[in-house]
């Protein structure tokens, strides 16, 4: 049954301790408001305590975590220096890999080499002995027209000639 | 097949001497080059000998049985009378064919200048 007396409804009416007490959860200054009749009940502001549980260096506490975080730095330092250590061999050991590989594939490509080798040097035979058969036993018609010696033409004419018909 | 080279060779050596202004290049080719035995080269010797353009030359492609326009084979015969029509100063070239046609001991040879004479008219 409702308590309808006159302390009572005063104390419902005016006494707004009972309600900001039930709100102290919560460090929202706002989440005591009322927005649109929803209450914040969420806690969206950073709480004041966890700034509070923070440390606070001062003294020899400051000097000890000073040295502290010095040596953790060169823990740090070394794990650096390992891990590019570690980088450069795995790099070295790419590099030998890799010339290994060339000297492999230089290998097997010394048949093709030998091949590449022989071909230039039988086509640079072909080419030699046409230059050569070009500039000894080749006739061209101008010097032929510029002949003097008509005898050394007419034997030039016969050789030819006989050439052709030995051939057929 | 022939060479190509002993071919060429041979070609070279029949321009040359077509081209050389010395009368023995006339009796060298006729002498050679008319009485082989291979086609191409006898074709090659008249047409050079054609080309020369002189009595000489032209006498002896035009009178002679067996030779230039009378030669047995055909495309030997046709190519000399080819180049006797592709001639650009055809004078001298008609004379001697009316001169064969008229007084040839050989009646084959006349037959052959007068018609060859023929076309030189209408060419």
């Amino acid at each position: 049954m409702a308590n309808l007396s006159i302390p009572a409804i005063r104390q419902r009416l005016f006494n707004t301790s009972k309600n900001e007490t039930s709100t102290q959860r919560s460090t929202n200054p706002f989440a005591a408001s009322s927005f649109k009749g929803n209450v914040l009940t969420a806690d969206v502001f950073e709480s004041s305590a966890k700034k509070n549980a923070q440390p606070v260096f001062t003294g020899k506490l400051k000097a000890s975590a000073l040295v502290g975080s010095i040596s953790g730095i060169g823990e740090r330092f070394q794990n650096m220096v390992k891990s590019v250590t570690e980088f450069g061999m795995r790099i070295k050991d790419s590099v030998v890999n890799g010339w290994n590989k060339l000297n492999d594939i230089e290998i097997s490509f010394a048949p093709a080499k030998e091949k590449l080798t022989g071909a230039y040097n039988s086509m640079k035979e072909l080419l030699g002995t046409s230059v050569s058969d070009l500039l000894t036993t080749g006739v061209s018609a101008k010097s032929v027209a510029k002949m003097e010696d008509m005898t050394s033409a007419r034997q030039l004419m016969q050789d030819a000639v006989t050439a052709w018909e030995a051939a057929v | 097949m022939t060479d190509k080279k002993i071919v060429k060779n041979v070609s070279n050596i029949i321009e040359g001497l077509g081209l050389n202004p010395n009368s023995e290049s006339i009796s060298i080719l006729e002498d050679i080059g008319t009485n082989s035995k291979v086609d191409a080269i006898r074709e090659m010797t008249s047409k050079a000998l054609v080309r020369k353009n002189s009595h000489d030359a032209l006498k002896v492609v035009i009178t002679n049985k067996g030779k230039g326009i009378n030669d047995m084979s055909t495309v030997v015969a046709m190519s000399t009378i080819n180049e006797l029509l592709s001639l650009s100063d055809k004078a001298e070239a008609v004379k001697i064919l009316t001169d064969t046609a008229e007084m040839h001991s050989d009646e084959e040879v006349r037959d052959n200048a007068r018609s060859v004479k023929a076309l030189m008219a209408l060419s």
